[in-house]
């Protein structure tokens, strides 16, 4: 390359890179001071030393932007973080709560549930995590563009003040019952309702065809059975949501909270005992089914099957006596 | 220098650059001229730093430019402005009362060591 041209070829990289209105008064400049850095005499070798010393062509371009360097700013950031916080947990819950309430009017009550809860959380998630998505993109986007143009004048939450120290509740982390926790028992409790009244439909032996598809044999159990026992159930539900609320509104465990607790779990297990004592709880065909599958004598699997309710019932009531006695624990802290 | 070390210095050096370089524009100066005369008094600074400081301090209106063709090298010209003086004027008497502020602390603490 000749000696003049390296000069020239090292502002056109420099400059190439900035706005076109301060590009040719930039390359007058940085050509002027390149040429008095150099010696009277100079070679090749003097030039290339020059050069160096300026650095790289696209570090220096980007010294003479007044761009900065950062795509959100240390100054909205936290503002950017908080929208985030604000706005992705609804947008996940209203896209639950869209879905839901669709596939309610759309299902078809012919079809087998299980497969048809299956599709819908499928759907549904795939959907939460394109929605979430898309907000993350366009709130982005959007804290981009206001620090590109200047940034936010605006405060979007009132400055703190030492008043606010006034709202704040110190619980002991083992004391206090967690938002998850409630919304985790709401959940439940609605799952064990829908699946008790619809149990002739969903809890039941299933097998998957040859086609890979998931039909329901038949149901554990007899429905007529379950359904008798209907004023109790929704008395029990109505009690646990009452209950739960209750623990929300406390946030905390209290000595009141932990026998209210335990009068209800009480409850609960004595009607679950009682329950399992009735006879003709399990559907019938069952007992030929399975003596049929595992070839052994019906009465086998009679015997058996009243041990196993037997074994349950034992766990149920130990795993309560651990539950009553951790509230009273953390109650006690 | 340890490289912690050097953030430091590379921080209160940044800190006083515009003040060094108002310092030198009372008569006319051009980019490389004006290194030049940093550098006799101690200043290491790199044109990477100094040519967009130099368009800055004109944008914000403290010194103004202009090129001088007449001779067989065109060179663009930096000069404080009026309003750049006054500017200038404050930021000194800060920068002296921060001295002292500052020497009154480092003497006290040697005072304490001394002990």
């Amino acid at each position: 390359m000749r000696v003049l041209n390296l000069i020239e070829v090292y502002i056109y990289e420099v400059t190439r890179r900035l706005p076109e209105k301060t590009r040719k008064d930039i390359a007058l400049e940085l050509k002027s001071t390149i040429e008095d850095m150099l010696p009277d005499n100079y070679s090749e070798e003097d030039i290339k030393h020059v050069l160096a010393k300026l650095g790289s062509p696209e570090k220096l371009a980007s010294s003479y932007k007044d761009k900065p360097n950062y795509l959100i700013g240390p100054q909205i950031y936290d503002t950017y973080m908080s929208t985030m916080k604000l706005v992705i947990p609804w947008a996940i819950g209203i896209t639950l709560l869209v879905h839901f309430i669709d596939s309610i009017f759309v299902f078809n009550s012919d079809e087998a549930l299980l497969p048809a809860i299956t599709t819908f959380l499928i759907t549904t998630i795939s959907n939460i995590i394109s929605v979430v998505l898309q907000v993350l993109f366009w709130i982005t986007l959007s804290f981009i563009i206001v620090e590109r143009t200047g940034g936010l004048k605006v405060k979007i939450m009132p400055e703190w003040t030492p008043e606010d120290l006034n709202h704040v509740r110190i619980i002991p982390k083992e004391k206090d019952i967690p938002f998850t926790e409630i919304l985790l028992s709401l959940i439940g409790t609605a799952f064990l309702a829908v699946v008790y009244f619809n149990a002739d439909r969903l809890a039941g032996i299933y097998q998957t065809t040859e086609n890979g598809k998931l039909t329901f044999i038949m149901p554990i159990f007899n429905q007529e059975t379950l359904l008798a026992f209907w004023p109790i159930i929704i008395a029990l539900l109505i009690i646990q949501i009452a209950f739960i609320i209750y623990k929300w509104k406390l946030r905390k465990w209290t000595i009141p909270l932990a026998i209210v607790n335990l009068i209800v779990t009480v409850i609960s297990t004595i009607t679950v005992i009682v329950m399992a004592k009735t006879p003709n709880l399990l559907n019938v065909e069952i007992f030929s089914y399975f003596a049929d599958v595992l070839n052994m004598s019906t009465l086998k699997i009679t015997v058996l099957s009243n041990k196993i309710i037997m074994i349950s019932i034992i766990i149920l009531v130990i795993t309560n006596i651990f539950d009553i006695y951790n509230s009273f624990r953390k109650a006690k802290i | 220098m340890s490289s912690l070390l050097h953030t430091f210095t590379t921080e209160i050096r940044r800190g006083t650059l515009t003040l060094a370089v108002l310092s030198q524009l009372k008569t006319p100066q051009y980019g490389y001229s004006l290194a030049q005369r940093l550098e006799a008094a101690g200043i290491t600074i790199e044109q990477s730093t100094l040519y967009p400081l130099l368009r800055r301090l004109e944008k914000q209106d403290l010194v103004t430019s202009n090129w001088d063709t007449s001779e067989s090298r065109p060179r663009k010209y930096y000069v404080i402005s009026e309003y750049g003086n006054e500017i200038y004027t404050q930021l000194k008497k800060e920068w002296d009362t921060l001295t002292l502020e500052l020497d009154a602390l480092l003497k006290g603490d040697e005072g304490i060591e001394l002990d």
